[in-house]
């Protein structure tokens, strides 16, 4: 069930991010290169071997980010391939790999959560943006265009998929709860790391549209 | 028991026939004695061998001591003198037969005898947690008319398969394949097993932590009713009695779960022929192996007599030469083959008809208490645990293969390079709980912050949207 599951979510995901760069992309006039977030992204992991203009405290939160987002790509991977390709519980070396990846994972990703929340934080822009979008007040959507909503409300949601993703696992290491709960907090590790994994993904492709843009 | 050999057949018209005997279970009375029904059995009395081993009766003389003509309607050099005592009214004498079977019957045949230093006296032991719950052997190990018991094991095939579904560890305690007017029959307690990932129930059998004795750096040695006659009137009482029993060893089971196992390891001469090796005939060893093997130091402890490569290559010289056996002439022992190539003695170790044989063990049941990682998860999950990396004892008359071990791990199906690194992690495992938990800690504290700033932010708004004078 999982199994198909997954697989509806990476296909729904893909089909987000191709008809929002059909629908949304603007158009390029010809001879310009047309934009492309394969090569944002790797314009993005790149920037550390450019000569950095930010601050201690900023290079501190890009390594932790790059390191969360190594980190997560082994996690995804030794995660999925069991499930999807083997069609196998998570064990052996793949699990020995997931459980170490995914504990420094759960660091840097709280040290993200401190650094990057002020800057997620909504505004009243946003506010107006969403009331000017039910409300259809052109005045609004004409001001804000180019609002980072989805972005921030995406990395809210990351956080809150964490929480579940986290502690079904630790807590089911504590001697608490009994093989009923194990069961059920294996699924619960599970489609929370499916939902967490779908928001990565989206959040990581709006994050190579910003830094472009 | 019908025999099919002629001289036997012959030989049962003095003897009788060795039936099964009821009384070995049924007789409930204190005064059943199977020792002496073994003690019958060696004499050939099989006609008389029931009425001695009862509480009334004794028999004298000796099958085995008269000639093929004897009449026992004729003669009484065997006789059968009964305790007048127990004949009442009419003659009449009170059986003590029951369908309610005590478990001290069972044991005549199903106990051991543990040789190892630590090992309790009987009297400071804890039997099974079933036999201290007041269950008897026979609640679980059921039978029909037909008296074919269960074992009791996952997938047995037997003729009532609801009956041996509902009596295994899982039928009893968690109603798995149980017909539901079995389930809970018993007042099995339904195991919660707080802090065990699931996965520990497809790995391993219930009996990997709940059964035996806990595992210790070594194999132990133990002695059983069945290999050892313990219990009957001319058992080796000593601790080097053969066959050397070591347990508990946890290997991995046909079903793919690690299972406690006792194990033997074969030592015998053998003829090979391909893949396949065939015991050659204990007289034929004697003869022919009998000399060159006398001049070995003779131990008197019952157990193995030493022998040297050299003398394994002298009794396979001559097993060659004499010419009597089909195939070429072989020693199995602890693990390893020994033949004649090229003139030269050579060893095989691991060879597959060298293996060891095993079979499960089940009993004495701990309780959850005292079960196998109830204490913490680094009783297995360690380098030094006994249950992964513990030592098993090779043993063989053999003198170059005494102090072999081999390692658990051998007999998982599990690379041992990756059980040892997934034990170290668990050194790691304390510090991953401790900034799992603070991660989610922070991850919460922000989203608490954050949530109720975003609150405000929107009573803001709307007191704006509703008073926007004020």
């Amino acid at each position: 069930m999982f199994r198909y599951i997954t697989i509806a979510g990476l296909v729904l995901v893909i089909a987000i991010i191709a008809t929002h760069r059909i629908v949304a992309s603007p158009r390029k006039p010809k001879g310009k290169q047309s934009y492309n977030p394969l090569r944002a992204l790797v314009y993005l992991l790149t920037l550390l071997l450019l000569p950095q203009r930010l601050g201690f405290f900023g290079r501190i939160r890009k390594l932790l980010y790059l390191l969360a987002l190594l980190c997560f790509i082994i996690l995804a991977v030794t995660g999925f391939y069991p499930a999807l390709v083997l069609n196998q519980r998570l064990s052996g070396y793949l699990l020995m790999i997931h459980v170490t990846a995914g504990g420094v994972f759960a660091a840097c990703l709280a040290l993200l959560a401190l650094m990057w929340a002020d800057l997620c934080r909504f505004d009243k822009f946003d506010l107006k943006w969403i009331t000017g979008l039910f409300c259809h007040t052109e005045e609004y959507q004409a001001k804000n265009t180019h609002t980072r909503l989805f972005p921030k409300l995406i990395f809210w949601l990351i956080l809150i998929a964490a929480l579940p993703l986290i502690l079904s696992v630790v807590l089911s290491m504590f001697p608490m709860f009994g093989t009923e709960w194990q069961i059920l907090s294996a699924g619960i590790h599970r489609y929370s790391a499916l939902a967490f994994a779908v928001l990565a993904v989206l959040h990581i492709y709006m994050l190579a549209i910003l830094s472009r843009e | 028991m019908k025999s099919q050999n002629p001289d036997e057949i012959m030989r049962q018209f003095v003897s009788g026939e060795l039936e099964i005997n009821c009384l070995a279970c049924h007789n409930t009375h204190p005064g059943q004695d199977q020792a002496e029904y073994a003690a019958q059995i060696e004499k050939q009395n099989f006609r008389w061998a029931a009425t001695a081993s009862c509480e009334f009766a004794a028999v004298k003389g000796a099958a085995a001591k008269q000639g093929d003509t004897y009449d026992p309607l004729m003669s009484d050099a065997i006789s059968v003198e009964y305790q007048k005592s127990a004949f009442g009214y009419r003659d009449k004498v009170l059986f003590h037969i029951s369908k309610d079977i005590p478990p001290k019957r069972c044991y005549f045949c199903h106990s051991n005898f543990d040789i190892n230093p630590g090992h309790k006296q009987e009297w400071m032991q804890n039997q099974d947690v079933h036999l201290n719950s007041g269950l008897r052997c026979v609640d679980c190990h059921r039978n029909g008319i037909e008296h074919k018991t269960i074992r009791g094991y996952e997938g047995e095939p037997v003729t009532n398969q609801a009956l041996s579904n509902a009596y295994t560890c899982r039928g009893c305690h968690l109603g798995d394949g149980a017909a539901s007017e079995i389930i809970g029959g018993l007042g099995a307690p339904r195991p919660e097993h707080p802090g065990i990932p699931e996965i520990h129930f497809e790995k391993l059998s219930c009996t990997a932590c709940h059964s035996g004795v806990m595992p210790a750096k070594t194999t132990y040695r133990t002695k059983t009713a069945r290999a050892h006659g313990l219990g009957t009137h001319d058992a080796d009482k000593s601790p080097e009695a053969l066959p050397h029993i070591v347990y508990p060893v946890f290997a991995q089971a046909s079903d793919g779960k690690i299972t406690p196992y006792k194990l033997v390891w074969p030592s015998f001469w053998a003829t090979l022929d391909g893949q396949n090796v065939e015991p050659i005939e204990i007289r034929q060893v004697r003869r022919i192996a009998g000399k060159i093997l006398q001049s070995a130091d003779s131990e008197e402890t019952g157990g193995w007599t030493e022998i040297t490569e050299k003398q394994i290559a002298k009794v396979l010289k001559a097993f060659d030469e004499e010419n009597s056996i089909e195939g070429k002439a072989v020693y199995i022992t602890g693990g390893s083959l020994y033949q004649i190539v090229d003139s030269k003695l050579t060893e095989t170790e691991n060879h597959p008809v060298a293996k060891p044989n095993m079979w499960p063990i089940a009993h004495d049941v701990r309780p959850a208490e005292q079960a196998l990682g109830n204490s913490y998860c680094e009783e297995c999950h360690s380098t030094d645990s006994p249950f992964v990396f513990g030592n098993i004892v090779v043993d063989s008359p053999v003198a170059k293969q005494r102090n072999k071990t081999k390692i658990m791990v051998e007999f998982q199906d599990q690379s041992p390079l990756y059980m040892r690194l997934f034990a170290m992690s668990f050194v790691f495992r304390p510090w991953l709980k401790i900034v799992a938990l603070l991660s989610c800690a922070a991850i919460a504290a922000v989203l608490a912050y954050y949530g109720l700033k975003a609150i405000g932010c929107i009573i803001d708004f709307v007191t704006e949207k509703v008073n926007p004078n004020k």
